[in-house]
């Protein structure tokens, strides 16, 4: 409780003092009148505003939207002379609604954008954002003296900065696999599982021992998910690095000291190494020995609910489903002992996620961009304001237990209480992990500190892969990987040599050296930019 | 009609001349029936076992379907889907009150505009009918664009978040005017040009005359109109922001599935406790709530539909 305070009060004085140095740099070219005691600095905040917050995801329709406003308005009122209102954009189609609403700009103030799933590099060309530059020392000090000059650069387009990246909230989406640990270990398998082959023998026992029972070792449907199987092999067997802008992993950077050389994985590597067939041939062996249904390809089952049901051993997707599905787990069949086996533990290849994968823009036509700064710096370093905005209020949405974690108040029905505001693009580890989630599984700490001792940077940021030269060629290719790959992937293929080779023969009639060429020519014009 | 009333008639001749051959006839004919009765029956049957299915989907426990499947009667009965769709009733009723009223100006507006569109259009004293035409027509090749239709809406009408906004558009659909032309063509210029003679004027004519001949023809663009406001969520969806506290019935169930498997898929990314949500239960109880209503208004036009059905073959 007390460092709490610390901390807050330090934070109250960075930002008073940092206000008085930018007013004392600033004095005179402000000509607006101030009145007394509203103002922060020399900043005028007589006139009173809303700040209008654009995020993806439905409105709260319980009325705990309205009530959690009523506080944080209150509390902006006193601070800053304002209000703030959250835009939702639904889930329902929302890229196009995302890019309607920029098109027009009407009534945007702070908007939640993404390089990677929200098309903000695009948005930046059409001019949908404000440039930042000068407001950001200003009204946004704490933020602008916070942010690193490379995070800064990560949100740099033609000079200019265009949004403020979310830098520091730690999230791991790598991927790998989720097991049962009271099979494994009937198995016999002691150590937690950290290779293909490793995991080939869980599986193999899963069957043995609960294959009559109606078990399926590992119950995978769906297309991506059987693509995504082979993004996991050649993370765990390569130091390929995918180059996230093009599109069904055509291309991929040669390493993380080589990240500008583009490499194939659907083709054997400069070592000699042939990614595709090696997985080929060990999956077609996994499919042959009935790992998963023999009607895969057509399957359409939950494998999470599967799992839960105990009819699954094995679910695929990232660690920050895994820290929450372990205590799900838990109430579901006690004694699971969910585990995960992360695909990057193998070779040790695994890439940081992209700072912009969540960031805050400010729209072009915003009639205070300011305030809206403002309120942002205070979002974002304001304990108070953080808490209000992201998690609602403190014994209605949440509660900190006495372990110190953040916790659901006693008669919490998510119906009737839940809020969220999805405030995606500024998110703190110093208060996230400060309370951290009393859902996470036990050992959350020890789990990312492994991947932040070996984890690299991510290098793809700001490369904005323009598609229009092979434009009719991705087309063709993106119908070819779609046709070949999920089959090859679940061992469905036929013999791994042949649909190997009639794959490979087909990406190329597509134009596949073409389309590698040309990402080949715009990265090293990308390096060269930097 | 004329087919049938013969086929009708060959029997009842048949009898006065013998009685033999009545009872063949009678016989092939129960045969006939027979066979008619047992493929239309079974023909309906396939039609209404799916939505059967639907139903009974709708109210089976998830787990279930997980474990075994769908199956026509429900293993295990639950209403979890329900409950979580209708557990904001008022919102669900705003929404149904939106989408009908919605269907019922839309409908009765735009069978309105559309059939006077359609009846000028076909009047060959209208000098500038084919030039309207094309203009009507031209609209189907080419458009806009989305963005440049969604500022027309947004910047220069100021529609958005007003129901205005999604009922407009759809007043006027080229394809219904074209179709209400060319039904609207088998009325005789002459009937107009009688009434023309009688001293009534152009309005008249439409309202007293054309209308009502044109019965069939109205139900028919009716129910597509109708279909089309009820099943309307495009434009709703990027005309009627969060702001708009009832939003069309289809938006709002379209929200609620995607915004349930979101939540099923990030419960952990977000703040949200995991809780089970009935996906596959709930795309059914969708389904049985937003085909409900507008089922019954089927029977009421159908009538129509198949007079209209039947004037065509007759003309033809």
């Amino acid at each position: 409780m007390k460092s709490n305070l610390t901390r807050y009060l330090t934070l109250f004085l960075a930002l008073v003092l940092t206000l008085t140095l930018a007013a004392c740099g600033k004095t005179g070219d402000t000509g607006g009148p101030s009145k007394e005691g509203d103002k922060a600095g020399d900043i005028d905040i007589s006139e009173f505003v809303t700040i209008s917050h654009l995020s993806l995801g439905d409105k709260p329709s319980n009325g705990q939207y309205e009530a959690v406003k009523a506080e944080w308005d209150k509390y902006l009122k006193e601070k800053l002379n304002c209000a703030l209102e959250v835009q939702y954009i639904g889930w329902t189609d929302y890229m196009t609604q995302y890019n309607l609403l920029l098109a027009t700009g009407e009534g945007l103030d702070l908007i939640n954008t993404a390089s990677d799933w929200l098309e903000m590099w695009p948005n930046a060309q059409r001019g949908a954002f404000l440039e930042l530059n000068d407001l950001l020392p200003k009204y946004a000090p704490i933020t602008w003296e916070t942010v690193p000059e490379s995070s800064w650069a990560e949100v740099t387009f033609k000079g200019d900065i265009i949004a403020i990246p979310e830098d520091m909230y730690s999230q791991w989406i790598n991927h790998g696999y989720m097991y049962r640990g009271d099979w494994a270990r009937e198995i016999g398998i002691t150590k937690p599982i950290r290779s293909w082959e490793e995991f080939q023998v869980y599986l193999q026992g899963v069957k043995d021992l609960y294959g009559d029972q109606g078990v399926i070792p590992f119950d995978i449907a769906g297309a991506s998910n059987m693509k995504q199987l082979y993004d996991g092999w050649t993370i765990s067997k390569s130091s390929l690095i995918c180059i996230d802008p093009v599109p069904d992993g055509l291309a991929f950077g040669k390493s993380d000291d080589e990240w500008w050389e583009v490499r194939s994985r659907y083709y054997p590597l400069d070592d000699g190494t042939d990614l595709l067939l090696d997985f080929a041939k060990e999956m077609k062996e996994w499919g042959d020995a009935g790992y998963w249904r023999e009607d895969v390809l057509n399957n359409t089952a939950d494998s999470w609910v599967q799992f839960k049901a105990g009819l699954n051993g094995t679910r695929q997707h990232h660690t920050q489903t895994y820290v929450y599905a372990y205590k799900e787990l838990e109430r579901e069949i006690p004694g699971a002992d969910l585990q995960f086996f992360p695909w990057c533990e193998e070779s040790k290849n695994l890439t940081k996620m992209s700072i912009t994968h969540g960031a805050t823009a400010v729209g072009a036509k915003c009639k205070n961009p300011e305030r809206a700064l403002m309120v942002y710096d205070l979002i974002r370093n304001d304990e108070t304001m953080y808490k209000l905005f992201n998690w609602g209020l403190e014994g209605v949405q949440y509660v900190i237990n006495d372990k110190g974690q953040r916790d659901l108040p006693e008669g919490y029905i998510t119906d009737q209480h839940s809020f969220s505001s999805n405030f995606w693009g500024g998110r703190m580890d110093k208060f996230e992990l400060k309370y951290p989630n009393a859902t996470m599984v036990d050992n959350w700490e020890e789990i990312y500190n492994n991947f932040e001792s070996y984890a690299k940077p991510y290098r793809y940021g700001r490369f904005v892969f323009d598609k229009s030269p092979v434009e009719s060629e991705l087309a063709a290719l993106s119908d070819v990987v779609n046709r070949h790959l999920p089959a090859i992937c679940v061992g469905k293929a036929g013999d791994p040599v042949a649909a190997v080779e009639a794959f490979r023969r087909e990406l190329k009639m597509a134009g596949y050296d073409k389309v590698l060429e040309e990402v080949q020519r715009q990265l090293t014009e990308f390096k060269n930019s930097l | 009609m004329q087919n049938n009333t013969n086929n009708e008639f060959v029997p009842n001749v048949d009898i006065t001349k013998s009685q033999g051959s009545q009872k063949v006839i009678d016989k092939s004919q129960r045969l006939i029936q027979v066979i008619g009765v047992v493929f239309t029956g079974f023909i309906s049957l396939l039609c209404i076992l799916p939505f059967v299915l639907i139903i009974s989907a709708s109210f089976t426990e998830e787990r279930s379907i997980t474990l075994y499947g769908f199956s026509l009667i429900p293993r295990s009965v639950s209403l979890d889907a329900y409950n979580l769709i209708l557990r904001n009733p008022r919102q669900v009723l705003g929404s149904y009150g939106v989408t009908i009223g919605m269907t019922l100006i839309g409908t009765m507006v735009g069978l309105f505009i559309i059939a006077m569109t359609g009846y000028a259009l076909q009047r060959p004293d209208f000098p500038l009918r084919n030039a309207i035409s094309f203009y009507i027509y031209f609209t189907t090749l080419f458009s806009g664009g989305l963005i440049p239709f969604y500022m027309m809406i947004t910047q220069t009408l100021k529609l958005k978040d007003n129901y205005l906004a999604v009922l407009l558009p759809l007043l006027m659909s080229p394809w219904l005017i074209i179709l209400m032309k060319n039904f609207l063509k088998s009325i005789p210029h002459s009937i107009t040009e009688s009434a023309t003679i009688d001293g009534a004027g152009d309005f008249y004519i439409f309202l007293k005359i054309i209308f009502p001949t044109a019965k069939p023809a109205l139900a028919t663009v009716g129910l597509f109109l109708a279909l089309t406001y009820w099943n309307e969520w495009y434009n709703s969806m990027l005309f009627l922001s969060s702001k708009v506290t009832y939003r069309p019935l289809q938006l709002f169930l379209y929200n609620t599935i995607n915004e349930a498997r979101y939540i099923r898929d990030s419960a952990a990314a977000a703040n949200i406790p995991a809780i089970d949500i009935p996906m596959e239960s709930m795309k059914m109880a969708t389904a049985v709530i937003a085909t409900g209503p507008i089922i019954f208004a089927y029977p009421f036009v159908q009538k129509y539909f198949i007079q209209g059905i039947t004037v065509g073959a007759v003309k033809g």
